[in-house]
C-alpha cells in the first residue's frame, strides 16, 4: 500500500486509488490519521480526478486539516444553529472567525480574547501539557496584534482523597495532576511576565481519568494596529518566527480528536509538544515591534497542525495560494521526513506575511531579539498549495479542499424530565456540623495556595486583586480588574461553570454557570461586555453525549442573546472520555466586563459596621449544589434564571452603585448565601449577625441572580427601597461585625469557620 | 542636572519582563527612562542608533520578574552576561557615584554580580557573590503584598520615604538572604554600622515577624540593602507595583513605590 518514492529523502506514496474499504481504514489506522472510512473516500475521490496517488504528506496534511480539533466537524452545525446569533453586538470587531475575539474597549483601543482548552496532554504530561496551553493561548492573542495582559485557567480533576488502589489503569493521581498543573501555569506564567488573574479549581470523580486543563487569554490592542490571519497578497513572504521544529507534538490534534485510554500514555508522549516561556518572551516584544512599525500584512500562530494548517489557511482567507520551500524550516533534530515537519506542532512559531520591500526590516528585529526567523514560503494567486523540498515537488493539492472539513450532524438525546424523578431536599441536621464541612469541601474552600503561585501583578495593571481583603487575611474577589491603557477605564475578568449543574442538567447547568459569569462582572462594578466559550464534553459520537453538548450551547445561546452579552470566541473540546466515563458537562465561560473607572470597583470583603443587605430571589433549587453534595441527597431542581431577570437585576445592581456608597458586593453562588457572607467576613475578620432567622432554604439554597451588598447602615433602607421601587426584591438580612457568624438559626465562632475554610485545600496538599 | 536631562536604563535581556512598569513609573517623574537590550551596549549587529553605552545614563535599573528563565539560579545568566561584556563600565559607573538599583530580579542579578553587599568601596564588584538569595522556605513561587519598615538613612533611594513601614508586594521564589554560613553575625554587623541594611520585613503592628509577615524566611527579615557607597540599592519587593494609588486600592494620589522613584530622582538633580 506503501511506495517509496525515488527521491534522496524520506517520501511515500501511498496507494489509494485502487484501495478497498478495508484498505482505507487501515491506511488511516497504520498513518495515524484518525480519519473515518467516509472521509477516506472522499480522498481517494479527489486522487481519483487528479490520476494520481497523494503522497503521505499530503494524507496527514489531510489529516489535521479534517480533525475535529481544527475543522469542529461534530460541533459547527449546533453553534451555528445556536451561539452565532449570539455572537454579535455593534462593539465586536471579529467574533468567532479568526483565533481570537475582537472587541472594542475605547475609542483608541480594542481588547482581545482566546479561550482554550489543553485537556489531553495535560493528562498524559501535566506539567508540560498546562504549560504549552499557556503559550498556546498567548500566541492566540498575540496573532492579533495585540499584548496579553492577563491569563486565566478554569482547572478541573478528580477528588483528592481518591485512594491509590481505586485509580484506573493508566490513570495519574489528581493530587499529582493538580501540582503538576499549577507547576506548569506557574512556571510559564510567571517567566514570560503575564499575570495570571482568574481561574478556578473543580473537584469531582467524572474528572479522575480525564482532568480539564482551561486556558484563557486577555490581550490590548490599537484599532489601527489589528492583525488579521490572512495574507496580504500574491508575492506576500511567509516568515516563520520563534522556536524551530522538532517531532515534539506530532499528531497533537487527532490525539486531542479520540478518547484517552491506558495506553495513551505510550502512544501519545510524542503529541504533547514542549513549551519554552524564554522563547516566547522575546517573540511576544519582537513580534509586537513589527507590528507597531507596520510591517506585516497578516499573523497566525502555529497552533494544531502546525504549518499544515496556518499556511493554507492564511493563503485562502485572502483568496490566495502559496508555495512553501520546506526545506527552509529550522529543525530541532535531523532526518525529519517532510511531513513531520508539516505537521509538526512544535511550539513557539508563529507565522507572518510581509510585502518583499519589508523583509529586512523584520529580519533584523527578529535578529535583534535573537529569535530565529526565516522566509519559508510565498503567497501566489492561484488557489493552490504546493510544497517543494530538496527541488523535489513533494504536495499539490486545492486549498479549498483541503480546508473544506466535513461537517456532521450528529444525533442527540436529551434527557429525561426532572419531574419524574423523586427530589430529596432536607434540612440538616446538625446545622453547624453540615455549614463547616461546606466551608471545608475543596470546591469552596481558600483557594490561596494555587492563587499565589501564579504571579498576579506583574505588568503592574492588576487593579482588583483575585484576593481580597486585609493582607493576611484575604478572601477571594469575584473578578480580576485590569487597567490596560493609560485612562482609568478597566477590564473586569472572571471564569465561571458549574459543573455539579451541568452534570444534573446541562441546560439549566449551563444557563446558571453563565448567570455567575454576569453576577461576578457586576459584583465588581463591571458592565458585562462580552464571553468566550471552552465546551469541554465527553465523546460526540454517543447521542447521550451530544445531547449534553447540545442543550448546554442551546442555554448559552439563549442567555446571551437576552442578556446582550456576545460570544466572541471559544473552543469546542470533545472526546473527554475514557472506558471509565466521561467528564461531567463543561461549558467553561471567561467573561470579561468594562468598569468604567478602575477606582470605583468593588471588592468582596466586609469592611465592617455595615448593613448586609441580600439581592435577589431565593427559591428552594438543590440540583447540582454543595449543599445537596455534602448531605449526599439527590436533588434534580437546578437553579432557574431568565436572561430578562438577570439583565433587569444587573442593571439595577450597577445603577444602585452608581447612587449609593456601597462597602462591600459578592455574588452568591457555590454553597449559597451562609457560605457567601462566611467569605466576606473572612477578609478583615468581620462577623455577621442576622437581623432574623434565616431557613435553611435560604441559607444554602444556590439560587442564581443574586448579590450580597454591604452599605453604611444610614442608607440600608433606602437601598433596599431602590429595588423594591422597581419591583425587584431586596432585603436587609443583617450587619457586619463582631466576632460570630450568626445566622439565626445557627451561629459559629468566625475564627473556627475561617480556620476549616482556609485549611479545606491544604489539608490534601 | 535638570531633571529633563536625567536618562535612566532598564536593563533587559531574553526573559526579563518587568521593564515597561519600571520605565513608566520613571516616566511619570519627567524624566527619560527607556528600556535597553543588553545587547544594544556591546553587539555588532545592533544598528548605529539603537546602539548604547552605560555612560549615556545616569542610573541603570535592573527590573523584577525573570531571566533567561532562571533555570540555572535566579540572576545567574543576565549576571554572567553583564559580566562578561559590562564588567569595567559598571565598576567605573558605580565609582562614578551613579545609582543603580535591582529589583527582585534585579536584586538576585546584583548579588549574582558582586555588587551587593558591595562592602568594598575601591572595588564595587567583587570577585564572587558574597552573599545569595535563596528558595523560599515555602519552597514555592508566591505572590503577596509585604509590609517593609525603613532602617537605613544613608541609602540614596529611600532619602524622600518619610514614612517608617510601607506596603510593597512580593512575587518571587528565590528571595531568602543568606549569609555565609557561621559568617552571619559579622556580615549582619557590617551591614549594620555601615547603615545598609534598607528594608526588614515587619507585621501590621510594625514588629519583625515570622512567615507570612516575612515572605521568604529572610535572615534578618532583611528585604533589601544597598552597597557601601549607599547608592546601589536591591530589594525583593516591587515598588514599581506600589508606585501609583490605583495598585494600591487607593483612589487618588501615589503608593509606597513612589517614594523609591523619586529618592532617586532627587539624589541626580542634585549630583
Amino acid at each position: 500500500m506503501y511506495r517509496k518514492v525515488d527521491v534522496p529523502f524520506e517520501l511515500y506514496e501511498v496507494e489509494i486509488l485502487d484501495a478497498s474499504e478495508e484498505e482505507l481504514a487501515k491506511i488511516s489506522e497504520e498513518m495515524g490519521l484518525a480519519l473515518s472510512v467516509d472521509e477516506m473516500k472522499r480522498i481517494q475521490d479527489y486522487f481519483r480526478q487528479k490520476g494520481r496517488n497523494p503522497y503521505d504528506i499530503e494524507l496527514q496534511s489531510l489529516a489535521q486539516a479534517w480533525s475535529e480539533h481544527c475543522c469542529y466537524k461534530s460541533s459547527k452545525y449546533y453553534l451555528r444553529q445556536y451561539l452565532l446569533e449570539a455572537s454579535k453586538a455593534d462593539y465586536v470587531i471579529s467574533a468567532i472567525e479568526e483565533d481570537a475575539g475582537v472587541v472594542e474597549f475605547d475609542d483608541e483601543y480594542a481588547y482581545v480574547t482566546a479561550f482554550e482548552s489543553h485537556n489531553h496532554p495535560s493528562a498524559i504530561e501535566p506539567y508540560g501539557g498546562a504549560a504549552t496551553g499557556i503559550g498556546g493561548i498567548l500566541r492566540d492573542v498575540l496573532c492579533m496584534g495585540a499584548q496579553p495582559i492577563a491569563l486565566i485557567d478554569p482547572l478541573f480533576f478528580g477528588n483528592l482523597d481518591t485512594p491509590y488502589e481505586k485509580l484506573p489503569r493508566g490513570t495519574k493521581h489528581p493530587l499529582y495532576l493538580l501540582k503538576g498543573v499549577v507547576a506548569g501555569i506557574r512556571d510559564y506564567g510567571n517567566r514570560v511576565g503575564i499575570p495570571t488573574v482568574a481561574g478556578m479549581v473543580f473537584f469531582d470523580n467524572s474528572y479522575l481519568t480525564n482532568c480539564l486543563v482551561n486556558v484563557g487569554c486577555v490581550g490590548i490592542v490599537r484599532k489601527d494596529r489589528i492583525i488579521h490571519s490572512r495574507a496580504g497578497g500574491a508575492g506576500d513572504l511567509f516568515v516563520l518566527a520563534g522556536g524551530k521544529t522538532g517531532r515534539d507534538g506530532i499528531h497533537g490534534v487527532t490525539f486531542a480528536s479520540a478518547e484517552l485510554d491506558e495506553k495513551s500514555e505510550e502512544e501519545a508522549r510524542g503529541a504533547v509538544q514542549l513549551g519554552n516561556p524564554i522563547m516566547k518572551e522575546p517573540l511576544i516584544h519582537a513580534c509586537l515591534e513589527v507590528v507597531e512599525k507596520g510591517l506585516l500584512t497578516g499573523m497566525k500562530d502555529l497552533g494544531g497542525g502546525g504549518l499544515s494548517c496556518v499556511i493554507g489557511e492564511m493563503a485562502l482567507a485572502a483568496g490566495f495560494g502559496a508555495e512553501v520551500y520546506l526545506d527552509k524550516v529550522p529543525l530541532k533534530e535531523e532526518g525529519m521526513a517532510p511531513w513531520e515537519i508539516w505537521i509538526s506542532e512544535s511550539q513557539e512559531r508563529m507565522m507572518l506575511t510581509v510585502r518583499p520591500e519589508h523583509i529586512d526590516e523584520v529580519l533584523y528585529i527578529f535578529q535583534k531579539w535573537d529569535v530565529p526567523a526565516t522566509v519559508v514560503g510565498k503567497v501566489i494567486p492561484e488557489k493552490i498549495t504546493r510544497i517543494y523540498y530538496k527541488g523535489y515537488k513533494i504536495y499539490e493539492m486545492d486549498t479549498e479542499f483541503v480546508t473544506s472539513g466535513p461537517e456532521y450532524c450528529r444525533p442527540y438525546v436529551a434527557r429525561k424530565p426532572e419531574k419524574e424523578l423523586h427530589e430529596e431536599v432536607e434540612p440538616p441536621a446538625d446545622y453547624v456540623k453540615t455549614f463547616m464541612k461546606m466551608l471545608s469541601h475543596p470546591n469552596a474552600a481558600f483557594k490561596e495556595w494555587i492563587v499565589r503561585q501564579y504571579d498576579h501583578e506583574v505588568r503592574a495593571s492588576t487593579v482588583l486583586k483575585p484576593l481580597q481583603g486585609k493582607m493576611n487575611f484575604e478572601t477571594h474577589g469575584d473578578a480580576a480588574v485590569i487597567k490596560p491603557t493609560r485612562s482609568f477605564r478597566g477590564l473586569a475578568i472572571t471564569a465561571d461553570v458549574n459543573p455539579w449543574m451541568c452534570k444534573v442538567d446541562p441546560y439549566w447547568g449551563a444557563a446558571s454557570s453563565f448567570d455567575e459569569m454576569v453576577r461576578n462582572l457586576v459584583a465588581v462594578n463591571a458592565v458585562p461586555h462580552s464571553f468566550n466559550d471552552c465546551l469541554n464534553f465527553g465523546n460526540p459520537e454517543k447521542p447521550e453525549r451530544m445531547g449534553e453538548f447540545v442543550e448546554a450551547v442551546k442555554a448559552l445561546g439563549w442567555m446571551a442573546k437576552g442578556v446582550g452579552v456576545p460570544c466572541v470566541s471559544g473552543n469546542v473540546s470533545f472526546y473527554n472520555e475514557t472506558p471509565y466515563g466521561a467528564v461531567a458537562p463543561t461549558p467553561s465561560l471567561l467573561g470579561v466586563g468594562i468598569v468604567e473607572d478602575v477606582r470605583k470597583a468593588i471588592t468582596s470583603e466586609f469592611k465592617g459596621r455595615g448593613a448586609v443587605i441580600l439581592v435577589g430571589e431565593t427559591h428552594n433549587e438543590f440540583g447540582g449544589s454543595l449543599y445537596s453534595a455534602v448531605m449526599g441527597q439527590r436533588c434534580h431542581k437546578v437553579p432557574r434564571t431568565s436572561p430578562e431577570r438577570l439583565k433587569t437585576y444587573s442593571d439595577a445592581m450597577l445603577e444602585s452603585f452608581r447612587k449609593f456608597e456601597v462597602k462591600a458586593c459578592h455574588d452568591v453562588s457555590m454553597g449559597g448565601l451562609a457560605v457567601c457572607i462566611a467569605e466576606m467576613s473572612f477578609g478583615r475578620g468581620l462577623g455577621f449577625e442576622a437581623a432574623r432567622e434565616l431557613s435553611f432554604v435560604e441559607l444554602f439554597s444556590e439560587s442564581n441572580t443574586r448579590w450580597v451588598v454591604e452599605v453604611p447602615e444610614s442608607v440600608a433602607e433606602g437601598y433596599a427601597e431602590f429595588f423594591r421601587a422597581k419591583e425587584l426584591k431586596a432585603e436587609v438580612i443583617g450587619y457586619s461585625g463582631g466576632e460570630r457568624l450568626d445566622f439565626g438559626a445557627f451561629s459559629v465562632e468566625l475564627g473556627e469557620a475561617d480556620k476549616s475554610w482556609r485549611e479545606g485545600l491544604t489539608k490534601f496538599l | 542636572m535638570d531633571r529633563e536631562e536625567i536618562k535612566v536604563a532598564v536593563l533587559r535581556m531574553e526573559g526579563t519582563n518587568c521593564e515597561d512598569e519600571t520605565v513608566k513609573a520613571f516616566r511619570s517623574l519627567g524624566v527619560e527612562a527607556e528600556a535597553v537590550h543588553i545587547k544594544q551596549f556591546y553587539s555588532d549587529m545592533i544598528r548605529f542608533e539603537e546602539q548604547r553605552s552605560v555612560f549615556d545614563y545616569q542610573c541603570l535599573v535592573f527590573p523584577g520578574g525573570f531571566s533567561a528563565g532562571d533555570y540555572i539560579r535566579a540572576g545567574a545568566i543576565f549576571s554572567a552576561r553583564v559580566k562578561s561584556v559590562l564588567r569595567k563600565d559598571i565598576e567605573e559607573f558605580i565609582k562614578m557615584g551613579y545609582p543603580i538599583l535591582g529589583i527582585c530580579n534585579g536584586f538576585q542579578v546584583l548579588v549574582e554580580l558582586g555588587a551587593l553587599p558591595g562592602f568594598d568601596e575601591d572595588k564595587p564588584l567583587a570577585e564572587k557573590p558574597e552573599m545569595a538569595l535563596a528558595m523560599n522556605d515555602s519552597s514555592r513561587f508566591e505572590c503577596r503584598p509585604t509590609l517593609l519598615k525603613k532602617e537605613s538613612e544613608k541609602c540614596i533611594f529611600v532619602k524622600n520615604l518619610k514614612k517608617d513601614v510601607v506596603m510593597f508586594p512580593v512575587a518571587h521564589a528565590e528571595g531568602k538572604v543568606v549569609f555565609p554560613s557561621g559568617k552571619e553575625d559579622e556580615y549582619l554587623e557590617r551591614l549594620t554600622s555601615n547603615d545598609q541594611i534598607v528594608f526588614r520585613y515587619v507585621d501590621e503592628k510594625g514588629d519583625y515577624a515570622g512567615y507570612p509577615w516575612n515572605p521568604n524566611g529572610s535572615f534578618y527579615n532583611i528585604a533589601g540593602i544597598c552597597n557601601a557607597t549607599h547608592t546601589v540599592f536591591g530589594l525583593m519587593p516591587h515598588p514599581e507595583r506600589a508606585f501609583f494609588g490605583y495598585q494600591v486600592g487607593r483612589r487618588e494620589g501615589y503608593g509606597d513605590g513612589y517614594c523609591i522613584f523619586r529618592s532617586v530622582v532627587d539624589y541626580l538633580e542634585k549630583l
